[in-house]
Protein backbone atom coordinates (compact mmCIF):
# COMPACT_ATOMS: atom_id res chain seq x y z
CA UNK A 1 0.00 0.00 0.00
CA UNK A 2 1.17 3.32 -0.67
CA UNK A 3 2.32 5.24 2.22
CA UNK A 4 1.01 8.11 2.72
CA UNK A 5 -2.34 7.52 0.94
CA UNK A 6 -5.31 8.41 3.71
CA UNK A 7 -8.36 5.95 2.55
CA UNK A 8 -10.76 7.52 4.37
CA UNK A 9 -9.76 11.23 3.38
CA UNK A 10 -10.40 10.25 -0.25
CA UNK A 11 -13.84 8.52 0.69
CA UNK A 12 -15.12 11.46 2.77
CA UNK A 13 -14.01 13.77 -0.88
CA UNK A 14 -15.37 11.40 -3.07
CA UNK A 15 -18.66 11.90 -1.19
CA UNK A 16 -18.86 15.22 -0.43
CA UNK A 17 -21.00 18.00 -1.26
CA UNK A 18 -18.58 20.47 -2.74
CA UNK A 19 -17.66 17.31 -5.33
CA UNK A 20 -21.14 16.02 -6.28
CA UNK A 21 -22.09 19.40 -6.51
CA UNK A 22 -19.40 20.41 -8.94
CA UNK A 23 -19.15 16.98 -10.91
CA UNK A 24 -23.54 18.28 -11.53
CA UNK A 25 -22.32 21.25 -12.32
CA UNK A 26 -19.46 20.25 -15.29
CA UNK A 27 -22.13 17.76 -16.59
CA UNK A 28 -24.99 20.79 -16.80
CA UNK A 29 -22.74 23.50 -17.97
CA UNK A 30 -20.71 20.71 -20.74
CA UNK A 31 -24.79 19.17 -21.91
CA UNK A 32 -25.72 22.85 -21.95
CA UNK A 33 -23.16 24.12 -24.21
CA UNK A 34 -22.97 21.17 -26.20
CA UNK A 35 -26.69 21.73 -27.27
CA UNK A 36 -26.35 25.21 -27.60
CA UNK A 37 -23.13 24.47 -29.84
CA UNK A 38 -25.45 21.72 -32.31
CA UNK A 39 -28.25 24.19 -32.76
CA UNK A 40 -25.90 26.95 -33.53
CA UNK A 41 -23.27 25.00 -35.55
CA UNK A 42 -26.37 23.45 -37.77
CA UNK A 43 -26.96 26.63 -39.70
CA UNK A 44 -23.26 27.60 -39.39
CA UNK A 45 -23.19 23.96 -41.62
CA UNK A 46 -25.71 24.81 -43.75
CA UNK A 47 -24.36 28.10 -44.50
CA UNK A 48 -20.81 27.27 -45.67
CA UNK A 49 -22.41 25.68 -48.20
CA UNK A 50 -24.98 29.06 -48.48
CA UNK A 51 -25.34 30.15 -52.75
CA UNK A 52 -25.18 33.50 -50.91
CA UNK A 53 -21.90 35.07 -50.75
CA UNK A 54 -22.50 36.93 -47.63
CA UNK A 55 -23.80 34.41 -46.02
CA UNK A 56 -20.72 31.94 -46.49
CA UNK A 57 -18.42 35.18 -45.02
CA UNK A 58 -20.03 35.21 -42.15
CA UNK A 59 -19.81 31.72 -41.52
CA UNK A 60 -16.02 31.94 -42.13
CA UNK A 61 -15.12 34.59 -40.32
CA UNK A 62 -17.52 33.40 -37.16
CA UNK A 63 -15.43 29.64 -37.65
CA UNK A 64 -12.02 31.87 -38.05
CA UNK A 65 -12.53 33.88 -34.97
CA UNK A 66 -14.18 31.05 -32.22
CA UNK A 67 -11.14 28.63 -33.14
CA UNK A 68 -8.46 30.90 -33.20
CA UNK A 69 -9.38 32.18 -29.53
CA UNK A 70 -7.80 30.31 -26.74
CA UNK A 71 -11.35 29.00 -24.78
CA UNK A 72 -9.40 30.92 -21.54
CA UNK A 73 -9.71 34.41 -22.70
CA UNK A 74 -13.37 33.64 -24.24
CA UNK A 75 -13.97 33.02 -21.13
CA UNK A 76 -11.97 36.33 -19.40
CA UNK A 77 -13.54 38.31 -22.43
CA UNK A 78 -17.54 37.14 -21.80
CA UNK A 79 -17.37 37.93 -18.07
CA UNK A 80 -15.01 40.36 -17.68
CA UNK A 81 -15.16 42.29 -21.20
CA UNK A 82 -18.66 42.56 -21.68
CA UNK A 83 -20.11 44.23 -18.74
CA UNK A 84 -17.55 46.89 -19.36
CA UNK A 85 -18.75 47.55 -22.34
CA UNK A 86 -22.30 47.12 -21.99
CA UNK A 87 -23.74 48.11 -18.83
CA UNK A 88 -26.72 45.49 -19.00
CA UNK A 89 -24.31 42.73 -18.06
CA UNK A 90 -23.73 43.79 -14.80
CA UNK A 91 -27.16 43.22 -13.83
CA UNK A 92 -27.42 40.16 -10.86
CA UNK A 93 -29.13 37.75 -14.00
CA UNK A 94 -25.67 37.32 -15.76
CA UNK A 95 -23.93 35.01 -13.57
CA UNK A 96 -20.77 32.81 -14.14
CA UNK A 97 -22.70 29.98 -14.81
CA UNK A 98 -24.16 31.75 -17.86
CA UNK A 99 -21.62 33.86 -18.92
CA UNK A 100 -19.22 30.18 -19.11
CA UNK A 101 -22.27 28.77 -21.13
CA UNK A 102 -21.98 31.63 -23.41
CA UNK A 103 -18.00 31.20 -23.94
CA UNK A 104 -18.08 27.45 -24.21
CA UNK A 105 -20.87 27.41 -26.48
CA UNK A 106 -19.77 29.96 -29.42
CA UNK A 107 -16.62 28.52 -29.45
CA UNK A 108 -17.57 24.65 -29.35
CA UNK A 109 -20.14 25.77 -32.12
CA UNK A 110 -17.37 26.89 -34.38
CA UNK A 111 -15.96 22.80 -34.44
CA UNK A 112 -19.90 21.22 -34.47
CA UNK A 113 -20.33 23.22 -37.45
CA UNK A 114 -17.24 21.20 -38.81
CA UNK A 115 -18.56 17.66 -37.50
CA UNK A 116 -22.17 18.47 -38.63
CA UNK A 117 -20.63 19.72 -42.06
CA UNK A 118 -18.89 16.05 -42.61
CA UNK A 119 -21.66 14.74 -41.51
CA UNK A 120 -24.15 15.91 -44.28
CA UNK A 121 -21.44 15.71 -47.12
CA UNK A 122 -20.93 12.10 -45.97
CA UNK A 123 -24.63 11.33 -47.14
CA UNK A 124 -24.97 9.51 -50.54
CA UNK A 125 -26.01 12.24 -52.78
CA UNK A 126 -28.34 9.72 -54.31
CA UNK A 127 -30.37 9.66 -51.49
CA UNK A 128 -31.32 13.31 -51.83
CA UNK A 129 -32.10 12.70 -55.73
CA UNK A 130 -34.55 10.04 -54.60
CA UNK A 131 -35.74 12.31 -52.41
CA UNK A 132 -36.24 15.01 -54.55
CA UNK A 133 -37.74 12.95 -57.03
CA UNK A 134 -40.39 11.92 -55.46
CA UNK A 135 -41.54 15.73 -54.87
CA UNK A 136 -40.19 15.96 -51.48
CA UNK A 137 -39.72 19.54 -50.27
CA UNK A 138 -35.97 20.38 -49.57
CA UNK A 139 -36.61 20.46 -45.25
CA UNK A 140 -38.27 17.22 -46.11
CA UNK A 141 -35.58 15.82 -47.67
CA UNK A 142 -33.17 17.23 -44.73
CA UNK A 143 -35.45 15.86 -42.07
CA UNK A 144 -36.63 12.42 -43.40
CA UNK A 145 -33.45 11.68 -45.23
CA UNK A 146 -29.77 13.55 -44.59
CA UNK A 147 -30.22 14.01 -41.22
CA UNK A 148 -30.81 10.68 -39.95
CA UNK A 149 -28.17 9.42 -41.65
CA UNK A 150 -25.70 12.25 -40.66
CA UNK A 151 -26.54 11.86 -37.55
CA UNK A 152 -25.05 8.16 -37.32
CA UNK A 153 -21.54 9.57 -38.79
CA UNK A 154 -21.72 12.64 -36.60
CA UNK A 155 -22.15 10.48 -33.27
CA UNK A 156 -19.05 9.35 -32.56
CA UNK A 157 -16.81 12.62 -33.16
CA UNK A 158 -19.78 13.96 -31.04
CA UNK A 159 -18.87 12.07 -27.72
CA UNK A 160 -15.32 13.50 -28.71
CA UNK A 161 -16.72 16.87 -28.34
CA UNK A 162 -18.27 15.85 -25.34
CA UNK A 163 -15.37 14.69 -23.37
CA UNK A 164 -13.34 17.89 -24.76
CA UNK A 165 -16.00 20.02 -23.42
CA UNK A 166 -16.32 18.54 -19.43
CA UNK A 167 -12.07 18.76 -19.41
CA UNK A 168 -12.83 22.35 -20.63
CA UNK A 169 -15.37 23.39 -17.92
CA UNK A 170 -12.60 23.25 -15.43
CA UNK A 171 -11.39 26.68 -17.14
CA UNK A 172 -14.23 27.99 -15.84
CA UNK A 173 -13.28 28.08 -12.41
CA UNK A 174 -11.31 31.17 -13.54
CA UNK A 175 -14.35 33.17 -13.62
CA UNK A 176 -15.08 31.68 -9.76
CA UNK A 177 -18.07 29.14 -11.73
CA UNK A 178 -17.59 26.28 -8.54
CA UNK A 179 -17.31 23.04 -10.91
CA UNK A 180 -15.35 19.88 -9.61
CA UNK A 181 -11.62 20.79 -10.13
CA UNK A 182 -12.16 24.03 -8.20
CA UNK A 183 -13.94 21.84 -5.15
CA UNK A 184 -10.83 20.02 -5.33
CA UNK A 185 -8.17 22.30 -5.40
CA UNK A 186 -10.12 24.24 -2.28
CA UNK A 187 -9.86 20.64 -1.07
CA UNK A 188 -5.94 20.70 -1.22
CA UNK A 189 -4.97 23.97 0.13
CA UNK A 190 -6.61 23.20 3.46
CA UNK A 191 -5.30 19.00 3.76
CA UNK A 192 -2.51 19.42 1.51
CA UNK A 193 -3.52 15.67 0.82
CA UNK A 194 -3.31 16.08 -3.17
CA UNK A 195 -3.26 12.08 -3.84
CA UNK A 196 -6.50 11.88 -1.99
CA UNK A 197 -8.20 14.87 -3.32
CA UNK A 198 -7.27 14.90 -7.09
CA UNK A 199 -7.73 10.84 -6.81
CA UNK A 200 -11.34 11.64 -6.34
CA UNK A 201 -11.74 14.07 -8.60
CA UNK A 202 -9.94 11.77 -10.44
CA UNK A 203 -12.81 9.51 -10.31
CA UNK A 204 -15.31 11.71 -11.11
CA UNK A 205 -14.31 11.87 -14.64
CA UNK A 206 -13.61 8.77 -15.25
CA UNK A 207 -17.39 7.95 -14.34
CA UNK A 208 -18.73 10.36 -16.04
CA UNK A 209 -16.77 9.54 -18.81
CA UNK A 210 -17.82 5.73 -18.91
CA UNK A 211 -21.37 6.27 -18.95
CA UNK A 212 -21.20 9.01 -22.36
CA UNK A 213 -19.44 5.85 -23.62
CA UNK A 214 -22.30 3.87 -22.79
CA UNK A 215 -24.46 5.99 -23.68
CA UNK A 216 -23.02 6.75 -26.95
CA UNK A 217 -22.89 2.99 -27.81
CA UNK A 218 -26.41 2.65 -27.47
CA UNK A 219 -26.91 5.44 -29.67
CA UNK A 220 -24.77 4.32 -32.06
CA UNK A 221 -27.07 1.24 -32.22
CA UNK A 222 -30.36 3.18 -32.38
CA UNK A 223 -28.76 4.49 -35.48
CA UNK A 224 -28.15 1.95 -37.42
CA UNK A 225 -30.52 0.68 -39.68
CA UNK A 226 -30.62 -3.06 -39.96
CA UNK A 227 -33.56 -5.34 -38.23
CA UNK A 228 -30.80 -7.07 -36.25
CA UNK A 229 -29.77 -3.81 -35.04
CA UNK A 230 -26.19 -4.68 -34.50
CA UNK A 231 -23.19 -2.54 -34.76
CA UNK A 232 -21.86 -1.62 -37.68
CA UNK A 233 -18.07 0.14 -38.38
CA UNK A 234 -18.71 3.29 -39.98
CA UNK A 235 -16.52 5.89 -41.30
CA UNK A 236 -16.02 8.41 -38.84
CA UNK A 237 -14.44 11.89 -40.60
CA UNK A 238 -11.57 13.26 -38.15
CA UNK A 239 -11.76 16.43 -37.01
CA UNK A 240 -8.88 18.20 -35.82
CA UNK A 241 -8.46 17.87 -32.53
CA UNK A 242 -6.32 21.63 -31.82
CA UNK A 243 -5.96 22.63 -28.19
CA UNK A 244 -8.34 25.33 -27.26
CA UNK B 1 -50.85 21.52 -77.67
CA UNK B 2 -49.09 18.85 -78.16
CA UNK B 3 -51.00 15.35 -77.38
CA UNK B 4 -47.79 13.25 -75.96
CA UNK B 5 -47.70 12.81 -72.31
CA UNK B 6 -44.09 13.88 -71.78
CA UNK B 7 -42.07 16.06 -74.18
CA UNK B 8 -39.02 17.44 -74.48
CA UNK B 9 -38.87 20.24 -77.13
CA UNK B 10 -34.86 20.93 -78.62
CA UNK B 11 -33.66 20.97 -75.09
CA UNK B 12 -30.46 21.69 -74.65
CA UNK B 13 -27.85 21.29 -71.65
CA UNK B 14 -24.77 21.58 -70.19
CA UNK B 15 -21.93 20.71 -67.52
CA UNK B 16 -19.19 23.27 -67.16
CA UNK B 17 -19.13 24.06 -70.63
CA UNK B 18 -19.77 20.76 -71.37
CA UNK B 19 -22.50 20.02 -74.19
CA UNK B 20 -24.47 17.08 -72.80
CA UNK B 21 -27.77 17.70 -74.67
CA UNK B 22 -27.59 19.45 -78.28
CA UNK B 23 -31.14 20.23 -78.81
CA UNK B 24 -32.70 17.40 -78.20
CA UNK B 25 -36.55 16.59 -78.83
CA UNK B 26 -38.20 13.76 -77.41
CA UNK B 27 -42.00 12.62 -76.65
CA UNK B 28 -43.79 9.66 -75.22
CA UNK B 29 -47.58 9.12 -75.92
CA UNK B 30 -49.74 7.63 -73.00
CA UNK B 31 -49.20 4.10 -72.67
CA UNK B 32 -46.23 4.14 -74.76
CA UNK B 33 -42.37 2.37 -73.52
CA UNK B 34 -39.41 4.37 -75.10
CA UNK B 35 -36.07 2.31 -74.76
CA UNK B 36 -32.91 4.49 -75.19
CA UNK B 37 -29.48 3.25 -76.00
CA UNK B 38 -26.73 4.59 -76.54
CA UNK B 39 -22.70 4.82 -75.32
CA UNK B 40 -22.32 6.27 -71.91
CA UNK B 41 -21.51 9.78 -72.25
CA UNK B 42 -23.96 10.23 -74.53
CA UNK B 43 -26.60 11.81 -72.92
CA UNK B 44 -29.43 9.27 -72.02
CA UNK B 45 -29.11 9.82 -68.01
CA UNK B 46 -28.85 13.33 -68.31
CA UNK B 47 -32.20 13.44 -70.84
CA UNK B 48 -33.89 11.36 -68.13
CA UNK B 49 -33.31 14.03 -65.33
CA UNK B 50 -34.40 17.08 -67.53
CA UNK B 51 -37.70 15.11 -68.47
CA UNK B 52 -38.11 13.98 -64.44
CA UNK B 53 -37.62 17.33 -63.21
CA UNK B 54 -34.41 16.98 -61.61
CA UNK B 55 -32.08 19.23 -63.44
CA UNK B 56 -33.35 22.16 -65.07
CA UNK B 57 -32.38 22.83 -68.62
CA UNK B 58 -30.41 25.35 -70.60
CA UNK B 59 -32.54 26.28 -73.25
CA UNK B 60 -35.40 24.54 -74.46
CA UNK B 61 -38.91 23.13 -72.56
CA UNK B 62 -40.21 19.92 -70.91
CA UNK B 63 -43.86 19.35 -71.05
CA UNK B 64 -46.38 17.24 -68.84
CA UNK B 65 -49.48 16.38 -69.92
CA UNK B 66 -49.32 19.65 -72.16
CA UNK B 67 -48.22 22.09 -69.54
CA UNK B 68 -44.91 23.50 -69.33
CA UNK B 69 -43.29 22.31 -66.80
CA UNK B 70 -39.70 23.49 -67.12
CA UNK B 71 -38.21 26.84 -65.73
CA UNK B 72 -40.78 27.16 -63.09
CA UNK B 73 -40.14 28.05 -59.27
CA UNK B 74 -38.49 25.05 -57.11
CA UNK B 75 -41.84 25.08 -55.08
CA UNK B 76 -44.03 23.96 -58.49
CA UNK B 77 -41.44 21.81 -59.81
CA UNK B 78 -41.67 20.11 -56.42
CA UNK B 79 -45.19 18.95 -56.70
CA UNK B 80 -44.48 18.69 -60.46
CA UNK B 81 -41.93 15.85 -59.48
CA UNK B 82 -45.02 13.40 -57.89
CA UNK B 83 -46.29 12.83 -61.03
CA UNK B 84 -43.30 11.16 -62.62
CA UNK B 85 -42.01 7.86 -60.93
CA UNK B 86 -38.00 7.96 -61.33
CA UNK B 87 -36.15 4.61 -60.95
CA UNK B 88 -32.48 4.76 -60.42
CA UNK B 89 -29.35 2.48 -61.60
CA UNK B 90 -27.91 2.39 -57.96
CA UNK B 91 -31.52 2.10 -56.09
CA UNK B 92 -31.29 5.02 -53.91
CA UNK B 93 -33.52 3.54 -51.61
CA UNK B 94 -33.34 5.25 -48.21
CA UNK B 95 -30.66 3.53 -45.89
CA UNK B 96 -32.55 4.95 -42.87
CA UNK B 97 -35.65 3.55 -43.39
CA UNK B 98 -37.51 0.30 -44.06
CA UNK B 99 -38.68 -1.32 -47.21
CA UNK B 100 -42.03 -0.38 -46.04
CA UNK B 101 -41.01 3.47 -44.46
CA UNK B 102 -39.55 3.66 -48.27
CA UNK B 103 -42.45 2.77 -50.17
CA UNK B 104 -44.73 4.87 -47.18
CA UNK B 105 -42.74 8.64 -46.98
CA UNK B 106 -44.16 10.56 -49.71
CA UNK B 107 -47.20 9.44 -49.33
CA UNK B 108 -47.02 10.80 -46.19
CA UNK B 109 -44.93 14.08 -46.96
CA UNK B 110 -46.23 14.56 -50.24
CA UNK B 111 -49.76 13.12 -50.67
CA UNK B 112 -50.49 13.94 -46.96
CA UNK B 113 -52.48 10.55 -46.59
CA UNK B 114 -53.51 9.47 -42.55
CA UNK B 115 -50.78 7.09 -41.47
CA UNK B 116 -52.84 3.87 -41.76
CA UNK B 117 -54.10 4.40 -45.27
CA UNK B 118 -50.08 5.41 -46.31
CA UNK B 119 -49.34 2.21 -44.60
CA UNK B 120 -51.86 0.13 -46.75
CA UNK B 121 -51.36 1.12 -49.96
CA UNK B 122 -47.69 0.85 -49.62
CA UNK B 123 -48.23 -2.54 -48.53
CA UNK B 124 -50.34 -3.00 -51.63
CA UNK B 125 -47.37 -1.78 -53.95
CA UNK B 126 -44.73 -4.32 -52.30
CA UNK B 127 -46.89 -7.01 -52.35
CA UNK B 128 -47.57 -5.90 -56.19
CA UNK B 129 -43.67 -6.50 -56.87
CA UNK B 130 -43.57 -9.39 -54.84
CA UNK B 131 -41.75 -8.19 -51.57
CA UNK B 132 -45.36 -8.06 -49.25
CA UNK B 133 -42.75 -9.85 -46.85
CA UNK B 134 -40.15 -7.92 -46.99
CA UNK B 135 -41.96 -5.17 -45.44
CA UNK B 136 -39.80 -4.78 -42.15
CA UNK B 137 -36.21 -5.31 -44.04
CA UNK B 138 -34.01 -2.34 -44.22
CA UNK B 139 -32.50 -1.95 -47.35
CA UNK B 140 -28.71 -3.28 -46.91
CA UNK B 141 -30.23 -6.67 -45.70
CA UNK B 142 -32.18 -6.99 -49.37
CA UNK B 143 -30.50 -8.50 -52.67
CA UNK B 144 -29.73 -5.73 -55.34
CA UNK B 145 -33.11 -7.06 -57.10
CA UNK B 146 -35.14 -6.65 -54.46
CA UNK B 147 -33.76 -3.52 -53.63
CA UNK B 148 -34.28 -1.96 -56.99
CA UNK B 149 -37.80 -3.73 -56.76
CA UNK B 150 -38.64 -1.60 -53.63
CA UNK B 151 -37.31 1.32 -55.67
CA UNK B 152 -40.02 0.77 -58.22
CA UNK B 153 -42.74 -0.01 -55.62
CA UNK B 154 -41.80 3.67 -53.83
CA UNK B 155 -42.45 5.02 -57.20
CA UNK B 156 -45.29 3.71 -58.30
CA UNK B 157 -47.29 4.13 -55.21
CA UNK B 158 -47.17 7.81 -56.11
CA UNK B 159 -49.18 6.88 -59.36
CA UNK B 160 -47.57 8.78 -61.37
CA UNK B 161 -48.09 9.75 -65.02
CA UNK B 162 -45.14 8.35 -66.37
CA UNK B 163 -41.85 5.98 -64.88
CA UNK B 164 -38.21 6.82 -65.86
CA UNK B 165 -35.85 3.81 -66.19
CA UNK B 166 -32.16 5.10 -65.76
CA UNK B 167 -30.60 1.48 -66.28
CA UNK B 168 -32.58 -0.23 -64.23
CA UNK B 169 -30.88 -3.10 -64.08
CA UNK B 170 -27.03 -2.44 -64.53
CA UNK B 171 -26.09 -2.48 -61.13
CA UNK B 172 -27.34 -5.75 -60.61
CA UNK B 173 -26.01 -9.33 -60.59
CA UNK B 174 -27.11 -11.70 -63.96
CA UNK B 175 -29.43 -13.64 -61.57
CA UNK B 176 -31.32 -10.68 -60.47
CA UNK B 177 -31.83 -8.86 -63.35
CA UNK B 178 -35.10 -11.39 -64.60
CA UNK B 179 -37.38 -10.53 -61.47
CA UNK B 180 -36.85 -6.45 -62.34
CA UNK B 181 -37.44 -7.21 -66.04
CA UNK B 182 -40.47 -9.14 -64.95
CA UNK B 183 -41.73 -5.98 -63.04
CA UNK B 184 -41.19 -3.60 -65.80
CA UNK B 185 -42.89 -6.15 -68.14
CA UNK B 186 -45.82 -6.08 -66.02
CA UNK B 187 -46.12 -2.25 -65.56
CA UNK B 188 -46.02 -2.08 -69.68
CA UNK B 189 -48.32 -4.91 -70.21
CA UNK B 190 -50.66 -2.61 -67.70
CA UNK B 191 -50.28 0.70 -70.18
CA UNK B 192 -48.00 2.51 -68.12
CA UNK B 193 -46.05 4.95 -69.68
CA UNK B 194 -42.72 4.25 -69.71
CA UNK B 195 -38.88 5.60 -71.09
CA UNK B 196 -36.74 3.38 -70.05
CA UNK B 197 -32.58 3.85 -70.61
CA UNK B 198 -31.41 -0.33 -71.39
CA UNK B 199 -29.42 -2.23 -72.76
CA UNK B 200 -31.34 -4.89 -72.12
CA UNK B 201 -32.28 -5.46 -75.67
CA UNK B 202 -34.19 -8.65 -75.05
CA UNK B 203 -36.35 -6.43 -72.95
CA UNK B 204 -36.30 -3.84 -75.63
CA UNK B 205 -37.32 -5.94 -78.34
CA UNK B 206 -40.63 -7.42 -76.02
CA UNK B 207 -42.12 -4.13 -75.07
CA UNK B 208 -40.51 -1.01 -76.61
CA UNK B 209 -43.07 0.79 -78.87
CA UNK B 210 -39.66 2.60 -80.15
CA UNK B 211 -36.36 2.16 -79.61
CA UNK B 212 -34.43 5.22 -79.56
CA UNK B 213 -30.55 5.56 -80.16
CA UNK B 214 -28.29 8.36 -78.44
CA UNK B 215 -24.63 9.87 -79.22
CA UNK B 216 -23.09 12.65 -78.29
CA UNK B 217 -26.19 14.78 -76.77
CA UNK B 218 -28.81 14.00 -80.00
CA UNK B 219 -31.01 11.76 -80.84
CA UNK B 220 -29.31 9.95 -84.13
CA UNK B 221 -32.53 7.34 -84.84
CA UNK B 222 -35.84 6.19 -83.18
CA UNK B 223 -37.73 2.98 -84.47
CA UNK B 224 -39.91 0.21 -83.60
CA UNK B 225 -37.73 -2.72 -82.73
CA UNK B 226 -38.48 -4.89 -85.59
CA UNK B 227 -36.87 -2.38 -87.90
CA UNK B 228 -34.07 -0.76 -85.23
CA UNK B 229 -32.89 -4.03 -84.62
CA UNK B 230 -32.96 -5.07 -88.06
CA UNK B 231 -32.21 -2.57 -90.38
CA UNK B 232 -30.72 0.50 -88.34
CA UNK B 233 -30.72 3.30 -90.29
CA UNK B 234 -27.02 4.55 -89.08
CA UNK B 235 -23.62 3.22 -89.00
CA UNK B 236 -23.41 4.24 -85.36
CA UNK B 237 -25.98 2.37 -84.31
CA UNK B 238 -25.26 -0.42 -86.03
CA UNK B 239 -21.66 -0.56 -84.43
CA UNK B 240 -23.39 -0.05 -80.87
CA UNK B 241 -25.45 -2.89 -81.40
CA UNK B 242 -22.84 -5.07 -82.35
CA UNK B 243 -21.04 -4.17 -79.57
CA UNK B 244 -23.68 -4.67 -77.03
CA UNK B 245 -24.65 -7.82 -78.35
Amino acid sequence: MLASFDTHLFWEALTSEPYWRGALLAIALTCAALAAAVLLGFPLALGRASRFRAVRIVVFVYSWFFRATPTLLLLLIVWDVLPQLWPVFTHSWYTAFLAAFIALALNEAAYMAEIIRAGLLSVDPGQELASRALGMKRWQTLRRVVIPQAIRIVIPPTGNEFITLLKLTSLASVISVHELLTAAQEQASVSFKFAEVYGAALVYYLVIVSVLMFLQSKLERRFTWTSRARGRAVAVPTVAHDAR
Amino acid sequence: MNAALLRADEVSKSYDGLEVLRGVTFEVDRGQVKVIIGPSGSGKSTLLRCLALLEPVDAGAIFLDGDRVSGLKERELTSHRSEVGMVFQRFNLFQNMTALGNVMVALRDVRRLPKKEARERALEFLARVGLADKGNSYPEELSGGQQQRVAIARALVMRPKAMLFDEPTSALDVELVREVLDVMEGLAREGMTMVVVSHELRFAQHVASSILMMDEGRIIEESPPEQFFSAPEHERTRRFLSLVE
